[in-house]
């Protein structure tokens, strides 16, 4: 066993910090409050390189192992980006551009991949629909062959970068008839004919990310527009849970981070009874138990990363576990790091409550906590 | 970075395994009710069979808690909690005292027998108060003779009643010195087995020191406030950790079999979400614990900055998810859980031992709290 990270891995970390520091967080907390999607920090994302990281020299990326991405998502958190903008980049690379690029033609990938890995384009994925949610085999968008086009019917639902998106990968079932269909996935273009994208929705957190429904009525897209092979998409969705094991879950841990030393800050510069409140022991286990989640999670989700960089086959057991640790056992730790600051935690300049509601969405996306147990319990 | 075991300490843990067949098993569980005649016997019986599997001496030579000493605790632990604790006070407690910080004599008298699995020690320090965070000792080594004569008297003492040999914490003077005491010593009194919640399969008493002689050449240090009072506190907390490791393999492989082999309403309760649920919950602590378990120790072995931090965090999530997993497997077992005698209940009264033993979870916090604060 080792759990070292390289040197260069390190230095990483700490570049994006710094950048991030600099150039995104400033602004995290205005477009938090108006619930807009900041464009200048997701440029800069692809103009850093993070958009692209583990994509190849030649498309744009920088040949960066799964454990660097993670540690990029991490340190994005760390520093104090926002929920919403880190869930941004990870429905755009990992969900979107990732299964173009493992999945998709050269044409392909040399169509979308540069585009996508500096941030030109923003890319989406539409799986999840109005009815089918984790239940992804009950879903109904069809995608119908005609010559040599398909004709995609169907509606997708809470879409991260929706409306925002110049590409989405669509996930629709191909076949005669609905008993034999197969899901397969598609890249719909932004102004292809009969694809629409639904107002923003209102959410309770991870706000300056937009979501929103997708709609196909007749959206004809050219047969090319097919990924891998008709019935793959099915597999193709199911190989994006490594990802969103591991780098989607990556910036919430790196974000209790910073939530903890900014507790540890408040808690020295707050006087109460004559005191900082640092001095409580109530406040102290408080500042132990944020720490002892943060490293809990960041385990489970390196151990994911680390066996994609082996080429080991998704297990699904251990992903199941990582989300339901970080979904289920964050709540309490941003739960605390509210309590800790007392009403000024409440308030939205303190940043722990905009935490506190980016951080309700871990056990929520991606698959609920009860899938994540449901999947367990049957591998067990 | 590399989750998987190398091949060395994949094999100690393997190896550990394999000492135990079932009927092995099976007999441990009479630890649970046995005297200490029992208790000794089984304790030496299977420090000879350990010894000779080399995992007496894991780590005894540097101290270091490590990613193959864990392995193989992790292995130990799941076989029989009582067991583990009366070999690790033994093996890594008074072993690791005196490797450590004794003299070449008593590391030449002491350490092959101990490697051996022919004699059983342990380490008495714990008074009355419990808790040495804000007490000083008060049991004392006064100059006699050559050497010194000892009073005072020590509560919990895991093995006191069945070791050859116990190295008792006092005092001479302002200094922390600990005394070697052999059994049958003049002075030395072992107090009648505590009526304790768990560990029921460990000899664990008082001792009572009136006027014990103690030769110098028995005595290792004094030292200096703090050390090695910290160093053996390190090294317990890491036994703690890889016991609850154990406990909860325990518990959720007992549930597991319940729950797949137990049928209500036509089908295997495992069936029902209320059941599988609470095992996906049980594994999930499991390999967490486990993660976190298998890091504090890496980075013990190799110096890292933050190992203190990391042993703490593995101190309190692992002991607090045992108690977590032992109370699921209780309720997945129902009424035959509660029945004396199985892996949940046990892990259940276990529990509370890992937690207040050591570092307690309590304190470790405070501890947690405090670096972070400094950190900032």
């Amino acid at each position: 066993m080792d759990f070292s990270f390289t040197e260069e891995q390190m230095m990483f970390k700490e570049q994006v910090i710094r950048f991030a520091t600099r150039e995104i967080v400033p602004r995290v907390q205005e477009h938090d409050l108006k619930g807009e999607f900041d464009f200048q920090s997701f440029r800069k994302l692809g103009e850093f390189g993070i958009l692209g990281l583990h994509f190849p020299e030649e498309l744009g990326g920088s040949n960066a192992d799964v454990v660097t991405s993670v540690l990029g998502g991490e340190a994005l958190g760390e520093a104090g980006v926002d929920g919403g903008l880190t869930l941004a980049y990870g429905a755009h690379t990992f969900l979107c551009a990732d299964t173009i690029f493992a999945h998709g033609t050269d044409a392909q990938r040399e169509k979308y991949i540069p585009k996508l890995a500096t941030g030109e384009w923003i890319g989406c994925m539409g799986l999840t629909e109005p009815g089918a949610g984790s239940d992804v085999a009950s879903l109904t968008t069809r995608a119908e062959k005609r010559a040599d086009k398909y004709i995609l019917n169907g509606n997708k639902m809470f879409i991260t970068n929706g409306p925002i998106a110049d590409i989405a990968v669509v996930y629709a079932k191909t076949g005669k008839n609905l008993e034999q269909a197969r899901i397969s996935a598609f890249v719909v273009e932004r102004g292809t004919p009969g694809f629409s994208a639904g107002e923003n929705l209102i959410k309770m957190g991870v706000r300056s990310s937009h979501t929103s429904e997708l709609v196909f009525e007749d959206c004809e897209i050219p047969e090319e527009n097919l990924i891998g092979q008709e019935g793959a998409g099915f597999l193709m969705a199911l190989q994006t849970v490594e990802w969103d094991r591991s780098t989607l879950l990556a910036p919430f841990i790196g974000g209790m981070t910073y939530v903890l030393n900014k507790c540890a800050r408040y808690a020295k510069e707050r006087y109460q009874f004559g005191r900082p409140i640092a001095e409580f022991q109530a406040i102290k286990h408080k500042l132990a138990d944020i720490k002892i989640f943060i490293e809990a999670a960041r385990s489970l989700c390196y151990r994911i990363a680390w066996c994609k960089d082996q080429g080991r086959p998704l297990n699904h057991l251990e992903a199941a576990v990582a989300k339901l640790f970080v979904g289920d056992w964050s709540l309490k730790p941003a739960n605390d790091a509210m309590v800790l600051h007392g009403g000024y935690g409440y308030c939205h300049e303190y940043e722990v409550e905009r935490y506190f509601r980016d951080s309700r969405l871990a056990p929520i996306g991606g698959g609920t906590s009860e899938i994540a147990k449901r999947i367990i319990s049957r591998l067990i | 970075m590399d989750f998987d075991f190398s091949e060395r300490q994949g094999k100690i843990r393997d190896e550990v395994r394999r000492l135990f067949t079932p009927d092995s098993r099976f007999s441990l569980e009479e630890l649970e009710n046995g005297n200490d005649v029992l208790i000794r016997s089984s304790a030496l019986h299977w420090l000879k069979i350990l010894g000779r599997a080399g995992y007496l001496v894991l780590g005894l030579g540097d101290g270091r808690n490590t990613v193959e000493l864990v392995a193989a605790q992790e292995s130990l632990a799941t076989v029989s909690p009582s067991l583990f604790l009366s070999v690790e006070v033994s093996a890594r407690i008074f072993g690791r005292l005196v490797a450590i910080y004794g003299t070449p004599d008593q590391r030449a008298q002491l350490l092959p027998a101990l490697g051996e699995g022919e004699l059983i020690g342990t380490v008495a320090i714990s008074e009355g108060c419990m808790s040495l965070e804000n007490n000083p000792l008060s049991t004392t080594g006064v100059s006699f003779g050559q050497g010194f004569m000892l009073n005072g008297s020590k509560s919990h003492v895991v093995n006191a009643a069945i070791a050859d040999w116990i190295a008792v914490a006092g005092k001479t003077e302002e200094n922390t010195a600990f005394f070697l005491i052999n059994k049958g010593t003049e002075g030395l009194s072992i107090g009648q087995r505590l009526s304790t919640l768990g560990y029921n399969g460990t000899a664990i008493t008082t001792i009572t020191l009136e006027n014990c002689p103690i030769s110098s050449k028995y005595v290792i240090g004094p030292f200096e406030e703090g050390q090695p009072l910290a160093a053996l506190r390190t090294w317990e907390d890491q036994i703690l950790t890889a016991a609850s490791l154990g406990s909860m393999h325990r518990c959720l492989d007992a549930a597991l079999v319940h729950a797949k082999n137990h049928k209500s309403g036509g089908k295997p309760i495992i069936a029902y979400q209320e059941v599988g649920f609470k095992l996906a919950e049980m594994l999930t602590l499991l390999q967490t614990a486990q993660l976190l378990a298998y890091r504090a120790a890496w980075m013990a072995e190799t110096d890292d900055r933050e190992a203190p931090v990391l042993a703490h965090c593995a101190k309190i999530f692992c002991t607090e998810s045992a108690e977590q997993v032992a109370s699921y497997a209780l309720q997945i077992l129902g009424g035959h859980g509660y029945l004396r005698g199985n892996p949940a209940e046990e892990g259940y009264r276990d529990a509370k031992y890992l937690q207040i033993a050591g570092t307690s979870s309590e304190i470790s916090r405070i501890k947690l709290g405090d670096t972070i604060l400094e950190g900032e």
